[in-house]
């Protein structure tokens, strides 16, 4: 089905992506993420000792802290704070370092649509190169649904507010043969095909969602080999940022 | 009592409410070996739900929502702004949802939960994507008066699916909602029209509007992901035992209005997604079940 | 749509104030509004155990007035508290954004949880959970006149569920002078036009008064008439909350 996209893109077209790491100077790692023009910066300090509030003795705490662009945080920041935090703290291996926290800052430089997913993947990279030991990768993509059914990826501001509904999903990434212990295979489904978060807003039908799922999946894939692209020449030459 | 033997094991020796507070997780699984909960539900049961309508007077809609021991009370009260240049026509709907200090024990005064201001959220995106309300019929007059429509849902018993009893009982208000008969008086501002005088000073502008449409109702059920286990409607203790929530909405038609999974060390797969959807359809069809007769037995009073 | 609560316009509610002349109260022939006697209580209905969450709580009713009250603890102090070698009382009180006829940010009432507090203090036997708090906290649902009374009683079958030791159940009652009538237990409308108020905090079986507040012009002798009628609904109240805690043991042992 062709469809007229404002920038002329087709239906599953991303747009450009860039990803650097490293930028900050004070915090322990940190990445900027753009998707077009929309752009966040992630930092994470840590893992340093636990809050009293956070302690938990057998496992590590993430905390997170969203920044938006201008104005005062509302509701809609507090949810993105905990849909990010519930996100990270799945990818992360919280046993490691029990009884600390890590902090992650987002901070929104511009937001033109699918704000949330460019934020996961640039928190995502921030804490790669803090060295945070991962289970694997978390990827983000928002799919948008059109009235007439269809789908497109990675919308912006404007075509987000047109279309009916939409769904930001979260896909796990990795290249292992051997799952970690404790992790549950369903015979028939990779592990990719899995869901780590999902956001929808606007009413679909059951099939538009599993579309939805189809197509996000199948874009993520070429979203985590540029991620794994950007951050992997630079993770042994910097060893020694590690402490 | 309900645990299997473990020969060896340091829980044979143990009374079951220690092993279940020092153990959570493995007296929770060994529960869910046997296909069932601790408090006696099968996994894909939900709890005891009620609802009543109209429990407070001093609002123009109310309801109570319970499930288990899960206890929301939601109140509509209407007020009079001035519509917005761009939506002249629209009245407009203001969400909130409160978690005083009485209805748990992480609350304190000053302190509000975390949880508030998501769950607020939630309730906010899921009745605007549901369509539910259609905002034109809470026009009064176009340009001039509209109605605001205040929204406020408390938590009075906090035991987990918080976001479920909550939208059960602010769908639940909106439904019992009668729309005060206003008329505009001299000031141009608009007032109750006072009908006890057996005259009506001013003829109402709001004549035929009384009650609201509702298009589609949505309904939500939240299931916990726990290994291959899929548990419908948890408990604040399963939630904090299991902390991987699946929250499915869906209405009347069967319309996907929301699929909320904030992350969790459980990943969802096709398969449980559709499992879950499958419980909520089912859990939909016993809701509205559940507000019709709660309807009903208001009517016969 | 359905925006944040800083961005919203401002709204007005369209209900009318019903200003009834004062002067009406001062006839031979006024009535109150819902039919009562001068000296007759609304009908009290409570229930314990409202709140699962919670160490104890109760729900009261009388007529509109509904409240609910959690206890929580004993528990552990705020860090920044002092070694006490008594336990501590904390109270606060909240409304409903709904509770009051017009709607209002739902707020605390700092003047009542102070003054709920000072309520109870003397009968709760604080020697008994040295170095912790045991907060009690007050929601009114709905407000429909004297709400600090029904949450004092409510809040002491509270304690009582959740098996604080007192010396006493703490009973409440106010009473609204008007013109030349004293009604008990008034409703928000009554209160709206009364001249003066008196509450009476009490342990009824001790015959003592852990608080009494004035508010408005009074003469001796009304003032002793008044609290006579207090003290007689407050020993009534008691036995309404007695049999309520009774019959939750009965059903509880079944």
């Amino acid at each position: 089905m062709e469809i007229d996209r404002v920038d002329g893109r087709t239906e599953n077209q991303l747009r450009p992506l860039a990803c650097s790491r490293n930028i900050l100077n004070r915090a322990h790692g940190s990445a900027s993420w753009s998707q077009g023009d929309t752009k966040v910066l992630a930092a994470v300090y840590g893992p340093k000792a636990g809050v009293k509030k956070n302690e938990n003795p057998e496992k590590a705490c993430v905390e997170v802290i969203w920044k938006p662009k201008t104005g005062q945080i509302g509701k809609l920041e507090k949810e993105y704070e905990m849909i990010v935090k519930r996100t990270l703290q799945s990818i992360c291996i919280l046993t490691i370092n029990p009884n600390t926290t890590t902090s992650v800052i987002v901070q929104v430089l511009n937001d033109d649509g699918s704000l949330l997913p460019c934020a996961i993947n640039a928190a995502c990279a921030a804490l790669i190169d803090a060295g945070i030991p991962l289970k694997h990768l978390a990827v983000a993509i928002c799919c948008c649904l059109a009235d007439s059914g269809y789908v497109i990826l990675d919308p912006t501001k404007l075509e987000e507010q047109k279309m009916k509904a939409f769904a930001y999903l979260v896909f796990p990434n990795l290249i292992l043969s051997v799952l970690p212990e404790g992790s549950l295979k369903v015979v028939g489904e990779p592990m990719e095909h899995a869901i780590i978060t999902s956001v929808t807003q606007g009413a679909m039908s059951v099939d538009d969602y599993l579309h939805c799922l189809d197509r996000g999946r199948a874009a993520t894939a070429k979203m985590s080999a540029f991620l794994r692209k950007t951050l992997q020449p630079q993770i042994s030459s910097d060893s020694s940022k590690a402490g | 009592m309900g645990l299997p033997d473990a020969s060896g094991d340091l829980s044979s020796e143990m009374e079951v409410d220690a092993f279940r507070r020092l153990f959570p997780l493995r007296f929770y699984e060994r529960h869910l070996a046997e296909s069932i909960r601790p408090d006696g539900r099968p996994l894909g049961r939900a709890r005891d739900t009620t609802i009543a309508l109209g429990a407070v007077a001093s609002a123009d809609g109310s309801a109570l929502a319970k499930i288990g021991s899960t206890t929301m009370l939601a109140a509509v009260k209407m007020e009079v702004m001035t519509p917005s240049m761009e939506s002249p026509d629209e009245g407009c709907i203001a969400i909130d949802f409160h978690m005083p200090p009485i209805c748990s024990p992480i609350v304190r005064p000053g302190r509000p939960a975390e949880a508030a201001p998501v769950v607020s959220k939630q309730l906010s995106d899921t009745i605007s994507s549901s369509g539910m309300i259609n905002l034109k019929e809470l026009s009064l007059v176009s340009g001039k008066a509209a109605w605001m429509a205040y929204l406020d849902i408390y938590c009075l018993d906090a035991d987990g699916a918080l976001f479920d009893a909550a939208l059960l009982s602010a769908v639940a208000a909106l439904f019992h909602l009668q729309i005060p008969a206003v008329s505009l008086n001299d000031d141009g501002k608009i007032v109750v029209s006072e009908e006890d005088g057996g005259k009506l000073e001013k003829e109402p502008v709001n004549k035929e509007k009384r009650k609201l449409t509702l298009r589609s109702i949505p309904f939500s059920l939240t299931c916990i992901l726990h290994k291959n286990y899929i548990l419908a409607d948890p408990t604040s203790e399963e939630e904090a035992i299991m902390e991987t929530l699946v929250t499915v909405v869906l209405d009347s038609s069967s319309q996907l209005i929301s699929l909320y999974k904030p992350g969790g060390a459980v990943l969802a797969y096709t398969s449980a997604v559709q499992d879950c959807i499958a419980l909520t359809r089912q859990r939909v069809w016993e809701l509205q079940k559940i507000l019709d007769e709660a309807n009903s037995g208001m009517e016969v009073d | 749509m359905a925006g944040r609560r800083g961005t919203n316009p401002t709204t007005y509610s369209p209900s009318l104030k019903t200003q009834k002349t004062r002067s009406t109260i001062f006839k031979d022939d006024w009535v109150r509004p819902d039919g009562r006697g001068f000296q007759q209580c609304r009908p009290a209905f409570f229930r314990t155990s409202a709140v699962t969450a919670a160490s104890g709580s109760a729900y009261a009713e009388f007529g509109n007035t509904k409240v609910i009250v959690s206890v929580f603890g004993p528990r552990e102090s705020k860090k920044a508290m002092m070694y006490s070698d008594i336990g501590r009382l904390n109270c606060n009180v909240s409304y409903t954004t709904f509770a009051t006829p017009v709607r209002a940010q739902g707020s605390d009432r700092k003047d009542f949880s102070s003054m709920l507090h000072k309520a109870l203090e003397g009968a709760v036997i604080l020697e008994t959970f040295p170095k912790t708090t045991v907060d009690v906290f007050a929601l009114v649902l709905e407000s429909g006149g004297s709400d600090l009374p029904v949450v004092i009683s409510c809040a002491s079958l509270a304690l009582a569920d959740a098996g604080i030791l007192m010396y006493d159940l703490v009973t409440s009652v106010s009473l609204s002078c008007l013109g030349k009538n004293l009604v008990i237990d008034p409703i928000l409308e009554e209160e709206s036009y009364q001249d003066g108020s008196l509450m009476i905090t009490c342990m009824p079986s001790r015959y003592e008064v852990t608080q009494l507040t004035i508010t408005g012009e009074w003469s001796t002798p009304k003032i002793n008439e008044g609290m006579q009628l207090c003290l007689d609904a407050c020993s009534k109240l008691a036995n309404i909350m007695r049999s309520c805690l009774k019959e939750a043991t009965t059903t509880s042992q079944e």
